[in-house]
C-alpha cells in the first residue's frame, strides 16, 4: 500500500541576517502511512518545525515534493491543502467564540449553519467539551483551550493532523493526561498525525514512529523501542535517554563473549559475533541495562537520586573515567559512598561500529 | 508562484502610502529647497532665477542692494533655539518626579492619572493657549490674585514676553514629554535600584549611576519629540508673545501671509528642517550607542 | 527605598503638576458663565448669556456688537464647525484605510527596504507643521490647485496617515502571526482571512488610530491656516482669528464646549482601549 505522505529530497535554505545561509531541511525523505502516529524529535533548530510547516504549506520548498495521497501539495498555498495544524500557541481566535472557532473551517469553505452547529458539537463532544461552545477562549483554562485548537483542526477532517509542540504549554499532569487522550483520538479518528516535540519522553510514549532529525537531516527514523534500544549513532542515543557510552578496545574474546576497555580500563562484555582482538567501537548501555553484582565493574557512588520507584546513581569507575548513571530497582542499602560492582548482560550491549 | 502573488499583495499594501506621501510629502518638501533659491518677485510670487541671497540675508553675505544683512534673523533663529531647550529643560524637571509618583500608585490611580495627563493631548491646542491669555493678562487671574493678596501694587508684565512663550509651550509639550518618560521609568528595573542601595550607594549615587542611564531612553525620546515641534511654533508666540518673544516660525509665517516673500520664507523652513533633521539623526546615532550597550 | 517624608514630597509635587494642567481649563470653564462682559476677573453673576449668544439667541452682545453682528458671527463659527467635521471625517477615512494597509505589509512581509520604509513613514510626524504647511502652499499654489476643502484633506492625510500607521502596528506587533497560518490552515483565502480574522483582530488598534486621527484633524491649527481656501475656514482657525482680535466673553462659552467635547471623545478613547479583544 503506497504511504499517505511521501516526501522527496525536500530541501529549504533560509538566509541568515549576517548575509549566510542556514539548512534548515537538507533533502530530507520521509514517508507516513495512513493512521500512522509519527513524531519529529530533536534539539530546537533542527528543522523539525520547517518540516511541519513545509507539509501545512507555511514554507515553500527550494527544492523536493511534498505528496499526499498520490495529490502533489508542493506548490499549494496552505488554504489549498487537505491538512491541519494544531498550533504551539493554540492560535485561537479571540473575538469569537469556541462554536465558531471550532467551525471556522466549514464557515469559509460555505457549509449551511445548521449544518455546521450539527457538526461543531459532535466535535466539541469528541473532544470533551460539550456545552462550552457559546464561551470566548479568553474565559477557558489552558487544558480546555488546547482541546478547542484540537476540535478547530479535526473537524474539517483531514487526512493528516500536524501537531506543533502542542502540549508544550500544559503543565506536567496535564501533559501526560493529553498524552493519552491524543493517542485515544487518534485511534478513534483513523487519521494520520505528525507530532512535533523536543521532548523524548512524550515522543517514546505516544508514537508508532519516530523521526530523529539534527541540522536539518534525518538521522534516524524508527518505532520507540527501535531507536531506544538500536541507536544508529552517537547523536540519537544521547538524544534519547539518558545513557552510557564506553569507547572501548576489543581485549580479547571468551566464548560467546567479547571483552573490551576503554583508555582507562573500565571492562564492559559484548557479544562476540566474530568480533577480533585491537577492533574499536563503542558500547552503549543504558542505565537500566546495570545491576549490582559481586563482580563487574568496581566503583564508588558519587550521587544517588530517588526519582519514582528506582533510584539513580551516579558510579564513578575505579579505574578513573566518566561516572556511569544506573537505575535500579531495589536499592536498599545503597547511598553516596557505597564500593559496588556493576554488571551488565553482555546482549543489552548496542555496539556503534565507526568509534 | 506563490512570491509573486505575496509581491502582487505587499505592491497593493504600499501602493497607496507611497503614492501619497510621495505626492503629498516629500515633493513639498523638494519644493521648498528649490524655492529657497529663487528670486522673490516684485509684488509677491517668484522668478525662476537663482538666488543666493536668501540665505545671504540671514547669514551676512547680503549684497546690501537688492537684499540688506539684518542680525536679527540670526538673534531670533538663536532665540528659538534656547526656548525650545528651556521647554525641553522645563518638561523634564517637572515630569520626571510626576513619573515616578504616577507609577509607584497602585494599580486603579495610576490608570486615573495617566488618563488625566492623556486628556489635555485630546482637548484643544488653541483653547489650551487661550486659557493661558486669560490667566497672564494684566487684569487676568494671576495679576488680580496678587494684588489682591497684597504682593504686588502694580500688575506684573508677564503676557508679551518670552516669559510668557516658554511657559505657553511647556503647558502645550507636558504630555509629549511625559509619555515617553513614563515609559521608561515604569519599565525600571526596581531590584536593581534596590541592589544599588544594599551594595552602600546613597541615594544621589544610585540616581545618577543606576536610574538615570536606565531612564535615558525615555529622557532622550521626550526631549526630542518636545525639542522639535518647539522649535518651529508659530502658534504659541503668536498667542502669547509680543515682538520680544517672536521665534523663527512668525518670521516664516510673515514671509507667506503678510510680506509675501516665498524664497525668503523657504529658506528660513529649510533652516528649521536643517535643525530638526541634525536633532533627529544625533538621537538615532545615540540610540543606536544606547541600544548597542543593552 | 520609600521613606516617607520623600513620598509626601514626591505627591505634593505631583498634585501641584495636575493643578497646573487643570486649573487654566477650570478658569475658562468659569468665566464663560460670568456675567459680567467687560472684565472677566470681577464676577457680576451667573449667566447662560454667552452659550445663548453663540446661536444667536440672546440680545446681549459684547464690545460694539449688536445683535445681526452676532448672527453674522454665529454662522460662521456653525460653517467652521461644519468645515472641521467635514474634513475630519474625511481624513479619518482615508488616513486610517492607508494607514491600515501599511501597517498590515510592513508587520507581515519582508522586504529589503524595510527599516528605511519605518523611518520614511515617522518624517511627516517629525516635520514641525509650519514646515509641512508652506511646502503644501506652495505646492498647491505652483500646480494651480485652488485652496479648499480638498487641500485641507490632503494636508491633514499626510501626517495623520503616520499616526494611524503607529498606531495599527503596534497592535499587530503584539498579534500571534500564527492566527493568520491558522486561518489560511483551515482553508480561509487570504482576502477570507483579512476579513474573518485580521481586521476583527485589528478592530481596536484601528479604531484607536481612527479616533486620534479624528481628534488631532479637529484640532489641527498650523498647516490649516496655510492651506485653507478663503471659505473654508476650520474651527481652530476661526477661535486663532477670533483670539487675535481681542478677548470676548463668547470665546469662553465656545472653549468650554470644546473642553467638553475632548473629554468625551478621550473617555471613548480610554473605553476603547480597556476593551480587550482577547
Amino acid at each position: 500500500m503506497a504511504p499517505l505522505l511521501e516526501i522527496r529530497a525536500a530541501r529549504r535554505d533560509f538566509a541568515t541576517p549576517e548575509g549566510g545561509k542556514i539548512c534548515a531541511l537538507d533533502g530530507v525523505d520521509l514517508d507516513v502511512g495512513a493512521n500512522e502516529f509519527v513524531t519529529l524529535l530533536g534539539p530546537s533548530g533542527c528543522g523539525k518545525t520547517t518540516l511541519l510547516r513545509a507539509i501545512s504549506g507555511f514554507e515553500m520548498l527550494d527544492s523536493g515534493t511534498i505528496q499526499l495521497g498520490g495529490a502533489d501539495l508542493t506548490a499549494l498555498p496552505p488554504f489549498r491543502r487537505p491538512v491541519n495544524t494544531v498550533f504551539q500557541s493554540y492560535a485561537l481566535f479571540g473575538h469569537i467564540t469556541v462554536a465558531r472557532n471550532v467551525g471556522y473551517a466549514l464557515e469559509v469553505a460555505g457549509v449551511a449553519k445548521a449544518q455546521r452547529d450539527v457538526e461543531v458539537a459532535e466535535t466539541l463532544e469528541k473532544v470533551g467539551l460539550a456545552g462550552m461552545g457559546t464561551r470566548r477562549p479568553s474565559q477557558l483554562s489552558g487544558g480546555q483551550r488546547q482541546r478547542v485548537a484540537l476540535a478547530r483542526a479535526i473537524i474539517a477532517k483531514p487526512k493528516l493532523l500536524l501537531l506543533d509542540e502542542p502540549l508544550s504549554a500544559l503543565d506536567r499532569n496535564l501533559r501526560q493526561q493529553m498524552q493519552i487522550e491524543l493517542k485515544n483520538l487518534q485511534h478513534r479518528l483513523g487519521i494520520a498525525f505528525i507530532f512535533v516535540t523536543h521532548d523524548q519522553e512524550e515522543a517514546l510514549t505516544m508514537s508508532d514512529r519516530i523521526v530523529v532529525m539534527r541540522a536539518g537531516a534525518i538521522e534516524q527514523i524508527g518505532t520507540p523501542r527501535d531507536i531506544y534500544r538500536h541507536p544508529r549513532n552517537r547523536f540519537v542515543a544521547e538524544f534519547i535517554g539518558e545513557t552510557n557510552l564506553f569507547a572501548v578496545t576489543v581485549d580479547r574474546l571468551e566464548g560467546d563473549t567479547a571483552l573490551a576497555r576503554t583508555a582507562e580500563g573500565v571492562e564492559v562484555l559484548l557479544p562476540a559475533d566474530g568480533r577480533k582482538a585491537g577492533e574499536r567501537l563503542t558500547a552503549i548501555l543504558r542505565p537500566a541495562d546495570f545491576t549490582i553484582a559481586a563482580q563487574g565493574i568496581p566503583g564508588t557512588v558519587t550521587r544517588a537520586v530517588y526519582l519514582g520507584s528506582d533510584l539513580h546513581l551516579s558510579v564513578a569507575p575505579e579505574a578513573g573515567g566518566p561516572d556511569i548513571s544506573v537505575a535500579i530497582r531495589d536499592g536498599l542499602g545503597v547511598g553516596e559512598g557505597t564500593r559496588l560492582h556493576l554488571a551488565h548482560d553482555p546482549a543489552r550491549v548496542h555496539v556503534l561500529e565507526d568509534a | 508562484m506563490a512570491l509573486r502573488r505575496q509581491s502582487v499583495i505587499l505592491g497593493a499594501l504600499l501602493a497607496p502610502v507611497t503614492l501619497f506621501l510621495g505626492v503629498f510629502f516629500v515633493l513639498p518638501l523638494l519644493i521648498i529647497a528649490v524655492f529657497s533659491f529663487l528670486t522673490p518677485g516684485l509684488y509677491g510670487g517668484v522668478e525662476w532665477a537663482f538666488y543666493h541671497w536668501n540665505y545671504g540675508r540671514i547669514f551676512g553675505w547680503a549684497d546690501g542692494i537688492m537684499e540688506v544683512y539684518e542680525p536679527i534673523y540670526l538673534r531670533i533663529l538663536l532665540r528659538s533655539l534656547i526656548f525650545a531647550a528651556l521647554t525641553v529643560i522645563v518638561t523634564l524637571i517637572l515630569c520626571y518626579p510626576v513619573a515616578f509618583w504616577v507609577s509607584g500608585l497602585p494599580d486603579r490611580w495610576r490608570l486615573v492619572f495617566l488618563f488625566l495627563i492623556t486628556l489635555p493631548f485630546f482637548s484643544s491646542l488653541i483653547v489650551r493657549l487661550y486659557a493661558w491669555l486669560l490667566i497672564l493678562k494684566p487684569t487676568g487671574l494671576f495679576n488680580t490674585v496678587l494684588m489682591n493678596l497684597g504682593l504686588i501694587g502694580q500688575p506684573l508684565e508677564i503676557l508679551y514676553t518670552p516669559t510668557a512663550v516658554v511657559l505657553g509651550m511647556v503647558y502645550v509639550m507636558i504630555p509629549f514629554m511625559f509619555l515617553p518618560l513614563y515609559a521608561s521609568v515604569d519599565n525600571l528595573d526596581r531590584a536593581q535600584v534596590e541592589a544599588s542601595l544594599d551594595l552602600g550607594a546613597n541615594r544621589i549615587q544610585t540616581l545618577v549611576k543606576v536610574i538615570l542611564p536606565q531612564t535615558l531612553p525615555g529622557i532622550l525620546g521626550g526631549a526630542v519629540i518636545v525639542f522639535i515641534p518647539s522649535v518651529g511654533n508659530f502658534i504659541v508666540p503668536d498667542v502669547l508673545g509680543g515682538a520680544k518673544g517672536l521665534m523663527v516660525g512668525n518670521l516664516v509665517e510673515q514671509q507667506f501671509l503678510s510680506s509675501r516673500n516665498w524664497p525668503f520664507g523657504s529658506a528660513l523652513s529649510m533652516i528649521i528642517m536643517a535643525v530638526v533633521l541634525t536633532v533627529l539623526l544625533i538621537a538615532v546615532a545615540r540610540a543606536r550607542k544606547v541600544g548597542g550597550h543593552a | 527605598m520609600r521613606n516617607p517624608w520623600g513620598w509626601v514630597a514626591l505627591t505634593a509635587f505631583s498634585l501641584l503638576f495636575f493643578t497646573f494642567i487643570y486649573a487654566p481649563l477650570f478658569v475658562i470653564i468659569g468665566y464663560s458663565f460670568n456675567s459680567n462682559p467687560v472684565n472677566m476677573m470681577i464676577w457680576e453673576g451667573f449667566t447662560f448669556d454667552w452659550y445663548t449668544g453663540l446661536f444667536g439667541l440672546s440680545d446681549r452682545a459684547t464690545g460694539v456688537g449688536n445683535r445681526a453682528a452676532y448672527i453674522e458671527s454665529t454662522d460662521q463659527m456653525l460653517a467652521a464647525l461644519r468645515t472641521s467635521l467635514t474634513v475630519a471625517l474625511f481624513t479619518t477615512t482615508i488616513s486610517t484605510v492607508i494607514g491600515t494597509a501599511t501597517a498590515i505589509a510592513l508587520a507581515r512581509y519582508r522586504f529589503r527596504g524595510r527599516g528605511a520604509y519605518n523611518g520614511f513613514l515617522m518624517m511627516p510626524m517629525m516635520m514641525p507643521d509650519i514646515v509641512l504647511g508652506i511646502g503644501l502652499l506652495i505646492f498647491f499654489v505652483t500646480l494651480g490647485m485652488q485652496l479648499s476643502l480638498l487641500t485641507i484633506i490632503i494636508g491633514h492625510c499626510t501626517f495623520l496617515t503616520s499616526y494611524v500607521f503607529i498606531i495599527v502596528q503596534a497592535r499587530m506587533a503584539g498579534l500571534d502571526p500564527a492566527l493568520e497560518e491558522a486561518s489560511a490552515d483551515l482553508g480561509a483565502s487570504e482576502w477570507t482571512t483579512l476579513r474573518k480574522v485580521l481586521l476583527p483582530q485589528l478592530a481596536p488598534g484601528i479604531m484607536g488610530g481612527a479616533l486620534l486621527a479624528f481628534v488631532i484633524s479637529m484640532d489641527d491649527l498650523v498647516i490649516t491656516y496655510f492651506i485653507s481656501g478663503v471659505g473654508d475656514t476650520t474651527l481652530p482657525v476661526f477661535i486663532f482669528g477670533m483670539i487675535r482680535r481681542g478677548v470676548k466673553p463668547e470665546i469662553n462659552a465656545i472653549a468650554t464646549l470644546i473642553i467638553l467635547a475632548s473629554v468625551i471623545i478621550a473617555a471613548l478613547g480610554l473605553w476603547l482601549r480597556s476593551r480587550k479583544i482577547d
